[in-house]
């Protein structure tokens, strides 16, 4: 071994290292982390045919969406976990402030009560829904080929508790004003049973179910997620403010700020993946798969808004929109 | 006041579980991802979280953590804490590290499965925390030695090391699969969490925080214990599963998963946290043995927490507890012996005062694995360098993937516990890793050791050159003595008056 080079210590990772450009923080501790994706081996080192070895084959080294450096993706927003909550945490103390000064404004007891009878049906049952994208967003994080994107994905999991503990905190809230509305007690039943959600519940059951990695990022982060966020945040929002809910438009607006932010990293990888060939036929192919499921769900829920004009068309347009702007497609 | 306190909303928030309807239960939560046991959804429902948290109190508190941890960093990074460090205690970071960073990355993946696939609403919840905690630590422990990389090639193996076939990063990657990756909700819950981070990260992070504390190295140790503060939230995932898998008559189900999980944890901190813990921390720095450590972490603490929830003491018990006074020095004298072949450089250890200080917490050790040291000593001070390296590879057990080896000396009872399953037979160390093994072949019986790989001609050339190719080692960062074996020379003097 005397002949051999002796290595010498570089100025950051060797993964990195034959870059010029100095890492930023976001690539040190960013980038190929996962160890289930080393070339040639099993994603696991365990028997090549435990089952979850033929999961990880099948459902995400097999997808039709192929790219050959998955880990050439970055986030747009280069979030890391210290920086997620600095964030987070400031987002979070403007939304409490809002539940603090409205609480003290009595802000619910200027409430109508037919309003409060749709926040019950319309709002409230929205925790089921957005724990369908906590899952998914989960789902995604464990699955994708690179740690870049399952690190998006596992943020927007948290993002979606997010969502999901502003509306457990208003559903116990609004209980207090109204009392006999179902508030905390009747979510499940809207979820399960009125018209309003069952688009939303069958679109994001089945989306659950579309485990292959590649269709799971398109149903959910370029269909399902851009139908909810168009439907039961933004035009639920609007209705809000036509009725004096001036807390829930607020409250909207901070949680759609996470859906924009999104929005960016899923651009980001449809536009990474459209590098190689196949995948924008993929993708289409998958829209196209979905967008009815999602167009019905849009449907059904703003059929039951109140006082929003166009509410379903004006939120299909919006999530065409979005679609249309994907760089690739 | 105007805002409404947590527990008034929490319940709320982890009452999420719906009936599906447009897909199957089974569709929704494969029995396989979910490892449900036939256990239907509603019977989940009564999970209950002893260490509750919400979304914003999390961002709060984590965000103040990292803010802790960094400042520490920041502040000592111009000090020449690091340069002035005993080269054992680098090795402890290193070893630390490269075993560590990406498998705590890792569980951030079996963390979202618990958060995806669990059937329990609050196990969901907090796995989704969990699942960003480990991502806090693989980040942090990234972050960290990141600043080394360009005073030590060896460094880079913090991130590099589980790209490789370098043999600990197979045996960790082994055993943190077996564990938790490639587990579904249910096992993670009581075999990462309950298992692995209420028994095994406790001694790993507490107990290399007071050896780092002792050390001077004030930011591994205030990295460490802010991890652990993580750990002890998302530890407490799987210990609620546990009443519910016994009321619904799985208790046997259950033991065996935290059996399994205990056995394997055992051997990798063996290996891992055994030698570091007695031999590379400098020895004015050493808080406790390792031996004590693990009474203390696992032995009493963890025993009570398997007691308290209705569980057995595992099978093997009496088999752990008299390991824990040999199997380290074994697994120690073999990384040692194989210095070439880690990321590392391992600290012998083995200086008069070490060996003084070994033989008072392990009575004995002179006369067992004192006479091999004597012998490299020996070589060493006769400067017989080539004697003190290995020239075959050992037999590695088909389980932990380390060596097979047990205590020399007059009591010398090595054995090897072979087993024939399909025509192959499997090597192992111990009753322990042939039981596991035997609890779930299929689960196991493709994979190769990499003493099989070696065998079946995967590994070329077939010597030590070929050997460290194949782990991906070259000169610059393979492992050499820590301290230039400088060690030896309180035995000079001896051997001189002994001749």
């Amino acid at each position: 071994m005397s002949n051999t080079e002796v290595l010498k210590p570089l100025k950051t990772w060797s993964h990195l290292a034959s870059r010029r450009r100095k890492p930023s923080e976001y690539e040190i501790v960013s980038t190929n982390l996962h160890i289930s994706t080393r070339p040639g081996a099993e994603p696991f080192e365990l028997d090549p045919n435990v089952f979850i070895n033929r999961w990880y084959k099948e459902k995400r080294d097999a997808s039709p969406l192929k790219h050959p450096d998955w880990n050439a993706f970055r986030d747009p927003d280069e979030l890391i976990y210290r920086t997620y909550n600095m964030m987070q945490d400031g987002a979070e103390t403007y939304v409490m402030g809002l539940f603090d000064q409205f609480n003290e404004r009595e802000h619910d007891k200027g409430l109508s009560p037919n309003w409060a009878g749709t926040l019950a049906r319309l709002y409230t049952p929205g925790r089921y829904l957005f724990h369908t994208l906590q899952m998914c967003s989960a789902y995604l994080a464990q699955m994708s080929p690179a740690s870049t994107i399952s690190i998006c994905a596992a943020f927007q999991g948290a993002d979606s508790l997010r969502w999901l503990s502003h509306t457990a905190y208003r559903a116990k809230e609004l209980s207090q004003t109204f009392p006999d509305k179902g508030f905390g007690a009747n979510e499940r039943k809207y979820w399960e049973e009125d018209a309003a959600w069952q688009g939303m519940r069958e679109l994001m059951e089945k989306v659950l179910t579309a485990y292959d990695w590649g269709e799971c990022f398109v149903a959910l982060e370029l269909v399902a997620k851009p139908a909810i966020e168009e439907a039961v945040l933004r035009k639920l929002g609007e209705a809000a403010r036509h009725n004096g809910d001036t807390l829930l438009g607020l409250v909207i607006d901070a949680e759609l700020a996470d859906g924009v932010r999104h929005r960016r990293w899923a651009s980001a990888l449809v536009k990474l993946a459209c590098d190689a060939p196949g995948n924008a036929e993929a993708i289409k192919g998958w829209i196209a798969k979905w967008e009815p499921l999602a167009d019905r769900a849009i449907d059904s829920f703003c059929a039951a808004l109140p006082d929003v004009a166009d509410a379903a068309e004006s939120a299909k347009q919006a999530t065409r929109a979005f679609r249309r702007s994907l760089i690739g497609l | 006041m105007a805002t409404l306190e947590r527990m008034d909303w929490y319940d709320l928030a982890r009452t999420t579980n719906w009936t599906p309807k447009y897909v199957t239960e089974d569709e929704l939560f494969p029995p396989q991802m979910s490892g449900t046991f036939g256990i239907p959804l509603e019977k989940w429902e009564s999970y209950d979280e002893p260490f509750k948290q919400s979304y914003p109190e999390y961002v709060k508190v984590q965000r103040e953590k990292d803010a802790g941890a960094y400042s520490v960093k920041a502040a000592l990074e111009r000090s020449k804490m690091f340069e002035n460090s005993d080269p054992g205690w680098k090795s402890v970071l290193k070893a630390h590290y490269g075993a560590i960073a990406r498998q705590e990355y890792q569980a951030s993946q079996a963390e979202a499965r618990m958060a995806r696939f669990g059937k329990a609403p609050g196990q969901r919840n907090m796995a989704t925390l969990g699942m960003m905690d480990e991502i806090r630590h693989g980040q942090i422990q990234l972050f960290f030695p990141h600043e080394h990389v360009s005073k030590d090639r060896q460094f880079d193996w913090a991130h590099k090391a589980m790209d490789t076939n370098e043999w600990a990063a197979i045996a960790a990657r082994h055993m943190f699969d077996d564990i938790f990756a490639a587990r579904n909700a249910t096992e993670i819950g009581l075999m990462l969490t309950f298992a692995f981070e209420t028994g095994f990260t406790n001694m790993q992070f507490l107990g290399l925080a007071a050896d780092a504390a002792e050390a001077g190295d004030w930011t591994f140790s205030s990295l460490i214990s802010s991890i652990q503060t993580d750990e002890s939230r998302h530890a407490q995932i799987g210990g609620p599963l546990i009443p519910i898998l016994v009321a619904n008559g799985k208790k046997e189900e259950a033991q065996k998963m935290i059996d399994v999980a205990l056995w394997r944890s055992w051997k990798l901190f063996s290996v891992l946290t055994g030698p570091m813990m007695d031999y590379y921390t400098p020895l004015e720095h050493r808080k406790q043995s390792f031996k004590e450590f693990m009474q203390e972490w696992i032995v009493t603490q963890f025993e009570r927490a398997l007691l308290d929830l209705g569980l057995e003491k595992p099978w093997y018990w009496e088999q752990l507890l008299d390991e824990i006074d040999w199997q380290h020095h074994g697994m120690h004298l073999g990384v040692w012996f194989w210095r070439p072949t880690v990321w590392w450089d391992p600290a012998a250890g083995a200086s008069p005062e070490e060996r003084a200080w070994l033989e008072e917490k392990y009575p004995g050790w002179n006369d067992t694995w004192g006479q091999c040291w004597d012998v490299i000593t020996k070589n060493v001070l006769d400067g017989n360098m080539a004697q003190t390296y290995p020239e075959t590879l050992p037999v590695v057990c088909n389980m932990c993937q380390l060596p097979v080896n047990a205590t020399p000396g007059n009591g010398w009872r090595v054995r090897d516990y072979p087993h024939e399953h399909n025509g192959r037979v499997y090597h192992f160390c111990s009753e322990g890793c042939k039981w596991v093994f035997q609890q779930d072949p299929a689960r196991y019986e493709g994979h190769l050791s990499l003493v099989d790989r070696f065998l079946a001609g995967q590994i070329q050339p077939m010597d030590l050159g070929g050997a460290l190719k194949y782990m991906n080692l070259a000169p610059g960062e393979i492992g050499d003595d820590a301290h230039k074996y400088a060690w030896a020379e309180g035995f000079r003097e001896r051997m001189k008056k002994a001749s």
